[in-house]
């Protein structure tokens, strides 16, 4: 054993896991908007997947990460609509829609990049901006200040979506129509149109966090890139109580976990390595486990509303 | 309806962290293999693969083996039929049935994970050849491929550790199986015997196809001290990209050269030369053996081939190369012997 856990190497692994709790927050932001609009998405792996792509393509076509930002909200909209037009309108049922939303998105993406790209290619990602001053701080500031412009946006998000949720008159329809879509709808708040909109931000957050795999963190695509973060995020979604903070408390603790294993196997410190991988997923479902049962929840979710009847 | 989701979500997420997380499924199974009449001159070969044909590894690698053949023996002659993305067995095994019905002769399952799915189709069809690797075990039309990935390992572990200018090399492992196994014994070998204070540390990420969570890896290897990487699988790719971006840090590669995508950052690398061993089976049957044996491929043989990246040929030091030339040698001639890990 060759490393001792001094307070470099806890700069490493707090700040790595700051950049690893990102597509995670921004994927699951998005799903809590819509489950709070009593919508749950499943196919938040099969947007993601999607705009990791089209982020990806359009960086490589355009030569800019912001462009491909841009074309990935797009796309991460599109797709969100779909979900909307499926589940909402057409009043599928909302599990199997999502998974067939995944399927979708994976099996798009896999062509598109089969037929547009053909070949593992890297581009010019986001680089990572050290804001002036706070960057210096010492220990805090390599921890939390010195990262790409994606990862910022994801943790500002956590208050940006607080205020929204609880302070704004759009955030109390969101909350009305996923608890009492029936009292929302008698109130003259159209529960479609609510729905419509959560679906389409969770879809464009989601692929802003597929975006942010490709074009923030591995600069190259490849089939499957998210690789189950998007199922990652949905249960941090019940993990955090359909809350941004609670979010960022798992994501935090999900991301800090997979760090601090990564760093325990690199210094080679006596552990099996079976066990690191998995930690990160054994902490979630402890404590998803564990809080399961004293749980709020949106008491419409999964229900498709349909005038006159009650839920 | 909640308790249902979260049913669903649990069990999705124990599968994801018993599968050390990525395999999914419902991989997507396209075999379209024109059905046309066998006529007696024509080999048709089928490929079944776990990742994609241009993951520019282990895939890949054999794509571009098929496709030698096929020009050194004609288009004409040999046909070949290739399904990806197939790392769920039981969808691999599904198509190597198809293709087997369809009467492909030589149906290759290049992937360890297929050994059992094999063991249930072979008996169905007993004069088609099906061969799969990395493996060891054989049956009468079964022929297994075994690369002996620890040899080239060791001979990039030398150059590392001759080249390390932080004392430290790390490697980015897959899943601990495996050829993953066999190099990283072998590039930890040729480390100690390039220089004794020169540190190996491998790491797992638990996944053959998450290239982000490898990149991941190789920037936690880099910030730890590392300052020459190396890594399997089509996941290593991820790994790559880390390192050529990051200044004075380089890469090995195995299974092929990836030095097209990281020129200035990929030192050299250990290339399989799958041409050979399909060529090889291709005799093999064509004079009545369809399988039961146990093909390696070897620095001796020429199967494993030792490639430097030209641009890069000033970085290494000529002593170094001659040391890692002689090992070569050495482990062609047999004095040099390179050590698998005990089971």
């Amino acid at each position: 054993m060759d490393g001792i856990i001094n307070s470099e190497i806890i700069i490493i692994i707090l700040a790595a896991g700051i950049r690893l709790a990102t597509p995670y927050l921004l994927a699951a932001l998005g799903e809590m908007f819509v489950q709070r609009s009593g919508v749950y998405n499943l196919g938040v792996e099969g947007i993601m997947m999607m705009g990791a792509f089209a982020g990806f393509y359009a960086t490589l076509q355009l030569g800019s990460p912001l462009l491909g930002i841009a074309v990935s909200l797009v796309v991460g909209a599109l797709m969100g609509l779909l979900m909307a037009l499926v589940s909402v309108t057409f009043k599928a049922e909302q599990g199997i829609s999502g998974i067939g939303l995944y399927m979708f998105g994976w099996g798009l993406s896999g062509l598109l990049f089969r037929l547009y790209v053909g070949g593992i290619t890297s581009v010019e990602g986001l680089k990572a901006v050290k804001i002036p001053l706070l960057s210096t701080i010492p220990f805090l500031g390599p921890v939390l200040f010195d990262h790409n412009g994606l990862v910022y946006t994801a943790f500002i998000l956590v208050p940006v979506t607080g205020f929204i949720l609880f302070k704004t008159s759009w955030g109390l329809n969101v909350r009305a129509v996923g608890n009492k879509p029936e009292a929302a709808d008698t109130l003259g708040v159209s529960v479609v149109l609510i729905r419509y909109q959560c679906l389409i931000v969770g879809g464009m957050l989601a692929a802003l966090a597929g975006a942010f795999l490709t074009i923030g963190q591995a600069n190259m695509y490849a089939d499957n890139i998210t690789a189950g973060r998007g199922f990652i995020a949905i249960a941090l979604v019940y993990f955090g109580r359909w809350s941004p903070w609670g979010i960022l408390l798992g994501s935090l603790l999900f991301s800090l976990a997979d760090s601090f294993q990564s760093m325990v196997q690199v210094l080679g410190i006596n552990f099996p390595y079976e066990l690191a991988v998995i930690l990160p997923y054994m902490v979630t479902i402890i404590a998803l486990a564990i809080s399961y049962g004293r749980v709020w929840s949106p008491a419409a979710l999964g229900k498709p509303f349909q005038r006159g009847t009650r839920g | 309806m909640k308790k249902r989701v979260l049913t669903l979500l649990l069990a999705a997420l124990t599968l994801l962290a018993l599968s050390g997380c990525g395999t999914k499924p419902t991989a997507q199974s396209t075999p379209t293999p024109a059905p046309e009449a066998p006529k007696v001159e024509k080999i048709r070969i089928a490929l079944v693969l776990p990742a994609t044909v241009d993951d520019l590894a282990w895939g890949q690698s054999m794509v571009e083996g098929l496709k030698a053949v096929q020009k050194t023996m004609g288009e004409d002659k040999v046909e070949v039929a290739i399904s990806e993305k197939l790392g769920n067995a039981v969808d691999a095994g599904s198509a190597i049935r198809q293709y087997a019905t369809q009467g492909y002769d030589i149906i290759f399952a290049h992937g360890s994970q297929y050994q059992s799915v094999l063991t249930e189709i072979i008996k169905d069809f007993p004069k088609t050849t099906f061969a799969y690797g990395t493996g060891f075990a054989t049956h009468p039309n079964v022929f297994a491929y075994d690369p002996q990935a620890q040899e080239g390992g060791y001979l990039l572990g030398m150059l590392a550790a001759m080249m390390t200018k932080s004392g430290i090399v790390g490697i980015v492992g897959p899943v601990e199986s495996g050829d993953a196994v066999k190099y990283n014994y072998g590039v930890q070998q040729g480390v100690i015997a390039g220089k004794a204070d020169v540190k190996s540390r491998i790491s797992y990420t638990g996944s053959f196809n998450d290239i982000v969570g490898a990149g991941n890896m190789a920037k936690t290897h880099m910030s730890a001290g590392a300052d020459i990487i190396t890594g399997s699988s089509q996941q290593a790719v991820g790994a790559l990209r880390a390192v050529a971006e990051t200044e004075g840090k380089y890469w090995l590669s195995t299974d092929m050269d990836q030095s097209n995508i990281a020129p200035n950052h990929v030192l050299a690398a250990q290339v399989y030369n799958w041409e050979k061993i399909v060529g090889k089976i291709i005799e093999l049957r064509k004079t009545g053996t369809l399988g039961g044996q146990h093909l390696t491929l070897s620095l001796a043989d020429g199967t494993i081939v030792l490639k430097y990246n030209e641009k890069l040929a000033d970085k290494i030091p000529a002593e170094a190369k001659a040391a890692v030339e002689k090992a070569k040698q050495d482990i062609i001639s047999g004095k040099l012997k390179v050590e698998l890990p005990k089971k």
